[in-house]
């Protein structure tokens, strides 16, 4: 399985436009790193960056492709953040190196938070929708309490994870992140890509219809929640080791609610967008954090609060839909090239087969009653002939 | 016993807020994630009416008209544009609606925790524990309203046109019931809970701050679903049910720490039992 | 071919990481500042020297993050108002040398990752002296960054003892929590016979008084009843303080929002306990109203109502700005600037541009030499090498 993941059956140059921008980036930021043009209030923003990333691109999986949705994201980022950072302190007395502390940490960190999503995961089995979100919170809320309480991660003061964390002196912690977002969306794309993700996706639309299909759904359906959760443990490895110490509070649904937002606003499904969303919500937390010190900060609050809000109503209302076709991206630039096709023609391209919302209302297609006047017509037209 | 008392009564306060959840849901298939700052706007209402030196009649009352008429505008910029669109938006658009409301709050109020003041009833001595009349005064209030409203929702003509939408929109709108309205009314009952819901708070944690509404929500929530969520009865119960088990962890020196961790992991192993709650309506999947 | 360039790419990456590997595991020394002893010839500074971030300062620029939302934000606010207060009072009295004073808090949340950004937007701002932050966790990671740049911090209100060990430049000006378990346990157990306990399991001020105090006890051999709860997710104490209604003394190690609500439970409950608590329990008398007949007080240093001129002219200062009464909080934000303007003073510091690392030494040694001492209103204040501040408390009773 995880072989025919790896080999991407259809490798198209830009389907991996998006690892080249990012490496590309990288290279230049570490250059700019290495002549010390570079900040360290940036580099350590990178690093949020590279785990808000990581989070939002695992938690895209479940709830855009598995379309199951998940409040607990945290929660698994919080199992990755407390044991993961827990076995690097201990690896730190036998092993110098930080960065190996840190990538051995990683696998285990990430393998600790797979197993909790393997558990969450089995309700996902027989539970749907609105219930199966408020499990999953449940669920980050119980790692939270329990972590909060257990003396050998310090109780409520958390776990000081000084001996392990980056500084200065050290190899900058964001290019170690950035790579890993680079192999996660590898493995993410080409899993999405593979005949795997349409078996996900399938499910997503349709549960009976694709076990009617011969879709393995229980199989698929755990295998997307461990995975999910094996890169957001990945991504609380990389919290514990950048900042000190690793504090229950930080773990709340709130954290998840954020990445769920990114997700959402980034678009269901849509992994670039994902990227982008993810980058964007970090960029402008930082940027209000800077900017409204003292009494303003309530209003980060608020200026946060609007612009989702907003963002929200424009991207789902039905009756702005016109506006927002008229103004899309994709639509303004195939204006641009080609002047015979319309907006309607470019946005339902078969070519874009997986952007295309795929939902398939089988309600309507397999219970339409029959009623006089409306029966079934074959192919031939009824009336046109003489 | 008193600790069934002191549970009952914070159980009616999480009923309450579970049956303006249930009720919305039911109706609107959407989360409102928003409704436990309304409880925030309602406890402010009383406390600024307080303050004021206004009766406590006449902040209900005002508590009362504040809420509905928040949860009816909320309603009408956020929600309503997004009818059709998928729940999630939605849910991401309450959740935006609840940070908007906290941060007003805040900016208004300052963060830092306002006492209020009710004059106390005083306590009696049941079944050799003291109890303090404001709870029993809750749980009394608590059980008519919740009567009231299935009443209201089994006899009149808006409660069935309510149940008509919650079980199929379109047959709804078929027989003529104004969809859009029923919606706006139920909006407008959940808020009316919320405010009395409110009250029933302060009466036994008199303090408001801007962030007092968020975990009364998610309990009363998670008591929504224990219930089984569109239920009213299941509201009830599981609100009750939630009251008393919290009251008991809290009430062992070594369980007290987990107790949070107690009610949700209650929460799961009853939805693993019942995926639809301990009372909730069976839904057959069509393809 | 492509594919296989694909491959040659993951592999190069790798490589990549493992060279850093390489180049971060030669170059490491221990970089874990302890709170070890530090020797005078470490503090060898230069006042004369400019900072790389303060080339452009026309002030001296103190930070601080703290919590300015969410649940925690009352207590961030206060330090927020205290601080800017002896600001505006330092710099109203012609500043130090001419040169005014300014304060930058950045919101952090409570947690430590927004500490840690709030840091670095500071320390790029030209930040040259810090107040920390004022919750255990956040000021853990903002000393620990701190350390990284040698950033003096005087944390107002973060006592856990991590804090001042994270860093050599970390002091603080509240008690510690151990100091605080430790006295209550001696004084409550001397004078009472039956004592109950309500700790925030959740909070770590809460739970540091607690585990110091528990020691305390069972050391001391009393035996007391325990209830605990977590302010995150109970706000209801009927429970609780029916379990410890037959106590002659509560004992209660938290902050005054809930000490309050634990009051009204009282009356709710009819119980008549005398409620005991530390520095945290300060502001309770706002929180509570004619109806709590409970004897209350509390181990503190700061009394908002007491004689004292200097306290006085304080609280009149801080109501006349912000409309209420000064907190713990706000109190000790309001010395923590004073106590970093007195030890600029006392080095005759005279460089707006000063680099933060060498005012950072300069202010420890200030600090820690056997001849400074400050008198706030707080109390009369020394510090000891380990960055604890060394204070007594006064008893404050409520009714």
């Amino acid at each position: 399985m995880i072989k025919s993941i790896l080999k991407s059956d259809d490798f198209k140059i830009k389907n991996c436009i998006n690892y080249m921008v990012i490496a590309a980036a990288l290279v230049v930021l570490v250059v700019l790193y290495n002549a010390g043009e570079l900040k360290a209030s940036y580099a350590n923003l990178l690093v949020q960056i590279g785990y808000s990333i990581i989070l939002a691109v695992s938690l895209n999986l479940v709830v855009g492709f598995l379309g199951e949705l998940s409040l607990g994201h945290a929660g698994f980022m919080c199992v990755g953040a407390y044991l993961g950072t827990f076995i690097s302190m201990q690896l730190s007395d036998v092993i110098e190196s930080k960065v190996i502390c840190l990538l051995i940490s990683m696998l285990c960190g990430g393998l600790l938070a797979a197993i909790f999503g393997f558990l969450v995961g089995l309700p996902a089995l027989r539970l749907k929708g609105d219930y199966l979100a408020i499990v999953t919170l449940a669920f980050g809320e119980i790692v939270r309490t329990v972590f909060k309480n257990l003396p050998w991660f310090g109780k409520a003061m958390g776990l000081t994870t000084g001996a392990v964390k980056f500084t200065k002196k050290d190899t900058p912690l964001f290019i170690i992140v950035f790579i890993t977002v680079l192999v996660v969306l590898f493995f993410v794309q080409n899993l999405v890509r593979s005949k795997h993700g349409r078996a996900i996706t399938a499910i997503r639309d349709n549960e009976i219809a694709a076990k009617a299909m011969g879709i393995n759904v229980t199989f698929y359906k755990l295998f997307v929640f461990v995975i999910a959760a094996f890169f957001a443990g990945v991504a609380g490895v990389f919290y514990g080791h950048y900042t000190t110490p690793v504090m229950y509070t930080f773990f709340s649904y709130n954290y998840s609610i954020e990445i769920l937002v990114m997700v959402v606003l980034g678009g269901m499904g849509s992994i670039n967008g994902s990227i982008i969303a993810a980058t964007l919500i970090t960029v402008i937390n930082y940027i209000l954090q800077k900017e409204l010190p003292g009494e303003l900060a309530a209003l980060k609050f608020l200026i946060y609060a609007l612009i989702l809000i907003g963002i929200v109503i424009f991207n789902n209302a039905p009756k702005l839909s016109p506006i927002k076709e008229r103004l899309s991206l994709k639509v303004l630039i195939a204006k641009l090239t080609s002047k015979n096709r319309k907006p309607e023609d470019i946005l339902n391209d078969p070519a874009h087969w997986d952007k295309i919302p795929t939902k398939i209302a089988m309600d309507e297609v397999l219970s339409t009653d029959l009623q006089p006047g409306n029966e079934y017509v074959p192919d031939k037209p009824a009336k046109g002939g003489k | 016993m008193s600790i069934l008392f002191d549970g009952l009564s914070l159980g009616a306060i999480y009923a309450l807020i579970a049956l303006g959840y249930t009720m919305v849901y039911g109706i609107a298939k959407m989360l409102n994630f928003a409704h436990g700052d309304i409880i925030m706007v309602g406890a402010y209402a009383v406390f600024v009416t307080l303050m004021g030196g206004g009766h406590i009649a006449l902040a209900i009352g005002l508590s009362v008209i504040i809420c509905v008429v928040m949860g009816v505008v909320v309603e009408k910029f956020a929600y309503k544009p997004l009818r059709g669109a998928s729940p999630l938006a939605v849910l991401i658009t309450a959740i935006g609606v609840s940070y908007l409301l906290q941060s007003i709050s805040q900016l208004v109020f300052g963060a830092e925790p306002k006492t209020v003041t009710i004059a106390s009833l005083g306590t009696v001595s049941l079944f050799g524990a003291t109890i303090s009349v404001s709870s029993i005064v809750t749980l009394v209030i608590g059980a008519v309203i919740m009567a009231g409203l299935t009443l209201f929702v089994k006899k009149t003509r808006t409660g069935r046109a309510m149940v008509a939408v919650s079980e199929d929109k379109g047959a709804a709108m078929l027989m003529g019931i104004n969809v859009n309205r029923i919606i706006t009314i139920t909006f407008a009952i959940g808020s009316a809970l919320a405010a009395a819901a409110s009250l029933f708070y302060l009466m036994q944690i008199p303090s408001v701050e801007p962030t007092l509404g968020s975990m009364p929500g998610i309990k009363a929530f998670t008591a929504a679903v224990i219930g089984g969520i569109g239920s009213i009865p299941g509201a009830m119960l599981g609100g009750v049910m939630l009251g008393v088990i919290e009251k008991i962890c809290l009430s062992v020196p070594v369980l007290a720490p987990y107790t949070t961790a107690v009610e949700f992991g209650l929460l799961i192993v009853i939805l693993l039992v019942r995926p639809i709650g301990l009372l909730g309506k069976k839904r057959r999947e069509k393809v | 071919m492509k594919k296989f360039s694909k491959v040659i790419a993951l592999l190069l990456s790798f490589a990549m990481v493992l060279a850093f590997a390489a180049c971060g595991g030669t170059g490491t020394e221990e970089t874990t500042a302890g709170s070890e002893e530090t020797t005078a010839a470490d503090l060898a500074y230069d006042l004369t020297k400019e900072g790389e971030y303060t080339a452009d300062n026309t002030e001296y620029v103190i930070g601080a993050t703290g919590p300015l939302t969410g649940d925690t934000a009352s207590y961030g606010i206060s330090v927020q108002q205290g601080a800017q207060l002896a600001i505006d009072e330092i710099n109203a009295a012609g500043g130090l040398n001419g040169v005014n004073f300014k304060f930058d808090m950045k919101d952090d949340k409570s947690t430590a990752a927004d500490a840690s950004t709030g840091y670095d937007a500071l320390y790029e701002a030209g930040m040259q002296a810090s107040l920390g932050s004022v919750t255990s966790g956040s000021a853990e990671s903002f000393a620990t960054r701190a350390d990284e740049d040698g950033i003096f911090s005087l944390t107002p209100s973060a006592s856990a003892d991590k804090v001042i060990n994270a860093s050599n430049f970390a002091f603080r000006v509240c008690f510690g929590d151990p100091d605080n378990g430790i006295l209550s346990a001696e004084k409550l157990a001397k004078e009472y016979e039956n004592i109950g306990v309500i700790y925030d399991s959740s909070d770590p001020y809460s739970t540091g008084i607690y585990d110091a105090f528990k020691a305390k006890m069972a050391e001391l051999n009393v035996t007391y009843l325990e209830q605990s709860f977590d302010a995150e997710n109970n706000r209801d104490f009927s429970t609780q303080v029916e379990a410890l209604k037959d106590c002659d003394v509560i004992f209660l190690p938290i902050y005054y929002t809930e000490a309050g609500l634990i009051a009204k439970a009282c009356v709710a409950k009819g119980c008549d306990a005398f409620l005991f608590g530390c520095d945290g329990l300060d502001g309770v008398a706002e929180q509570i109203d004619s109806t709590v007949t409970n004897k209350i007080s509390y181990l503190t240093p700061f009394d908002v109502n007491s004689e004292d001129a200097k306290v006085s002219a304080f609280v009149t200062a801080y109501e006349t700005k912000y409309g209420s009464k000064p907190d713990q909080f706000a109190a000790d934000g309001y010395d923590a600037v004073y106590v970093i303007f007195e030890a600029m003073k006392a080095l005759e510091l005279n460089n707006v541009k000063v680099d933060p690392a060498e005012l950072g030494k300069a202010l420890t040694a200030t600090l820690t030499s056997a001849d400074f001492s400050y008198d706030g209103v707080t109390g009369g204040m020394v510090w000891d090498a380990s960055g604890a501040c060394v204070k007594d408390p006064i008893i404050v009773e409520l009714q």
